[in-house]
């Protein structure tokens, strides 16, 4: 479990300063033009008003949210791809986002209207964090189901491809009897976005993140003997079933916290522990899970930024960048000398 | 050899698997024995429910009647944080990953042993060492897991079983998929670590003849149940040679080989007693024809400074060949 400290100081603090100089660049960049000079002025609340509201109630929220929704996205991916043996496993492809984007369904388009949908309300909050929980886990549970009885990870892909084909159906049927504003803001959700959020969505959020990592990094230990199989992990005493358990609810935390407030992101999930991977040259889960997850910040703090690119007050959807930069990583897992991706 | 101390123990065993409203009985009545640095073999035929006895006896799968006695403890009253301590298992399932080193591999050998993020103490860095050190597999220990042949790969699980520091290790077909000098090499190693370490080590196979000439120890499988005992003694009750009767097979007692029955007809008379004679009989048994001194047609073997001459004589006729295989190409029916 050694690696040249070298090169993992190096990566490490490559990445804490990518991190870093990114999470500036966001801010300084954006749909409207700002002087780096009064983006410093409205950080500490001395700018003029219009552009102190655009730095402190848009920009500054976004580039949080993608510090930590990318690292959340990314360390969900890597706990689902060792959990399932799978290398092409995430939260997107296996359904789990959809799961998610279910629970967030089913409270935007029928529990609304019973509550304001003003931000900051509970509903907006803790309420629609746990919707997304609920969903992301129940789709968990059922790959899980079908992982164990099908050794086969490309029968698994299919099986969460079907889910999340099957949930975007009932999410069809409920969007065709909702009104229009609800409609409106469920299909913004969809696009993916990173701006929408306010501060105690952000602390929702990164609470909520900061549980699911810890719970994750809890288990570095039997996710390393996991690499081996279950087989090996249980003869050298990793208690399974409550492994699977902790494993399960950690990547539903994660990835449904942040599917809640961001959006089904694409793709972070299957590509960055990839990028990890190369990046720091091994499997081991106490490199791979802070490392992963720096990847992620870095990946969707570059997505934001080339989101707002075209300038002029237009911006793409992040979902759009984050699939750009993903699919080449999945293609290349594909096309790899291991012909369909079967290991890591 | 003063007899061993016994490091596993069947009584009365069955095995099998049960589901939510079926037991499925794969065998029973079996009453095994394995005692340090002692090399047992697990022959039966593929199915036969070699890796169901294994995965048992590691405590994978539970029994469904009689016990299980590890080291003079009975297998139920081992806690679970114990018991990888006592038993190793390295089975066949591949593994999840392509760009793990060796070394990390046989690292994870240390699990019971380390801390909860699972970091190498000294202790468990000279067990890795040691454990590459017994399997030669050293001097690889920083090439990645994909880029070492099977058999290299099979010595790396050996290895990892070797640094979880057991008495007993056990393996499901750790020759599989592997050439002959492999499969040899392997089983010869199992053999020295059980005497140069006292392991006791059980392996499953169905290849019978390294098993035959290495093993200590045989668990046959039969159609019945499993005959426990020396090859050899195995051998002279027939017990070998009736486990895998078929009418193809004919095993021979003497040489502990198995060769192919055939309906050898023709009589051909064989002059020579060279190793070219020996297996110009080999040659044309496989091509219908018996070793008869009194027959008409003869073959001659001369082993020439320049090669080795075979002549055929049929009566008044006689045809010069350098090599068997113009042999038996020019042979009549």
């Amino acid at each position: 479990m050694k690696i040249g400290i070298s090169r993992l100081t190096l990566a490490m603090t490559g990445l804490l300063f990518l991190v870093f100089i990114l999470f500036i660049a966001d801010l300084l960049t954006g749909s409207t033009r700002i002087e780096t000079s009064e983006v410093i002025r409205s950080l500490f609340g001395r700018g003029t008003t219009g552009d102190e509201i655009i730095v402190t109630q848009f920009r500054l929220p976004k580039a949080l949210t993608a510090i930590i929704a990318g690292a959340a996205m990314a360390v969900s991916g890597l706990l689902m791809q060792t959990l399932f043996r799978n290398p092409l496993a995430g939260p997107d492809v296996l359904g789990v986002s959809s799961g998610a984007g279910l629970g967030v369904a089913l409270t935007l388009l029928t529990l609304s209207p019973l509550f304001t949908l003003s931000a900051g309300s509970a509903l907006q909050g803790w309420g629609l964090i746990l919707a997304a929980w609920a969903g992301a886990g129940a789709v968990m549970m059922i790959i899980m189901a079908v992982s164990a009885r099908m050794r086969d990870i490309m029968t698994v892909l299919i099986v969460g491809l079907l889910l999340a084909s099957a949930i975007s159906a009932v999410v069809s049927l409920l969007q065709y009897f909702s009104n229009e504003t609800m409609l409106r803001t469920y299909v913004i959700w969809t696009m993916g976005n990173l701006g929408n959020i306010s501060y105690p969505q952000i602390r929702a959020l990164a609470l909520a993140t900061a549980a699911g990592l810890f719970m994750a990094f809890l288990m570095v230990k039997p996710l390393n003997a996991m690499l081996m199989g279950e087989t090996f992990s249980r003869t050298v005493g990793v208690r399974m079933n409550r492994t699977r358990i902790i494993l399960l609810a950690a990547a539903s935390i994660l990835a449904g916290s942040v599917t809640a407030f961001c959006g089904p992101l694409a793709f972070i999930g299957v590509a960055v522990p990839h990028i990890g991977r190369l990046v720091f040259g091994t499997t081991d889960h106490r490199i791979l899970m802070p490392g992963v997850a720096l990847c992620g910040s870095v990946v969707l703090l570059l997505s934001d930024i080339i989101s707002a690119l075209p300038g002029g007050g237009h911006i793409i959807p992040v979902n759009t960048v984050t699939s750009l930069i993903g699919i080449p990583v999945v293609l290349w897992i594909i096309l790899g000398k291991t012909g369909l991706g079967r290991r890591f | 050899m003063r007899r061993r101390d016994i490091t596993a123990e069947t009584n009365d065993l069955a095995i099998g698997y049960r589901s939510r409203n079926r037991v499925n009985l794969v065998m029973q009545h079996l009453s095994l024995q394995a005692r340090k640095g002692e090399l047992v073999a697990l022959i039966g035929r593929n199915g036969a429910g070699k890796s169901s006895l294994l995965r048992t006896l590691v405590g994978l799968q539970p029994s469904l009647g009689g016990s299980i006695k590890l080291q003079g403890k009975d297998l139920q009253s081992i806690e679970s944080p114990i018991l990888p301590r006592i038993v190793s298992f390295a089975s066949t399932e591949p593994m999840a990953v392509r760009n793990i080193k060796v070394r990390d591999v046989v690292a994870l050998g240390r699990f019971p042993f380390t801390n909860w993020i699972g970091t190498l103490a000294r202790e468990d860095e000279e067990a890795v060492n040691e454990a590459l050190e017994a399997t030669g597999m050293m001097l690889l220990s920083g090439r990645s897991i994909d880029n070492i042949s099977d058999g290299e790969r099979q010595r790396t699980l050996i290895a990892r079983s070797l640094a979880q520091d057991t008495e007993l290790l056990v393996m499901d077909e750790p020759t599989a998929f592997l050439d002959l000098p492999s499969r040899y090499s392997i089983v010869s190693l199992l053999r020295q670590l059980t005497r140069e370490r006292d392991k006791c080590v059980i392996y499953s196979t169905h290849d019978l003849d390294t098993a035959i000439n290495e093993a200590d120890r045989i668990w046959l499988m039969t159609g019945t149940g499993i005959a426990d005992g020396a090859p050899e003694d195995l051998i002279l009750t027939g017990t070998v040679a009736r486990a895998f009767e078929s009418p193809l097979l004919a095993f021979s007692s003497s040489e502990g080989t198995f060769s192919f029955i055939r309906g050898n007809q023709t009589g051909i008379a064989l002059e020579g007693t060279s190793l070219a004679a020996q297996l110009t009989e080999k040659a044309l048994s496989r091509c219908g024809y018996r070793n008869d001194p009194h027959a008409e047609l003869k073959i001659i073997v001369r082993d020439n400074p320049d090669g080795t001459e075979w002549s055929v004589v049929n009566g008044l006729q006689t045809e010069q060949f350098r090599s068997l295989y113009d042999l038996v190409s020019h042979l009549p029916g």
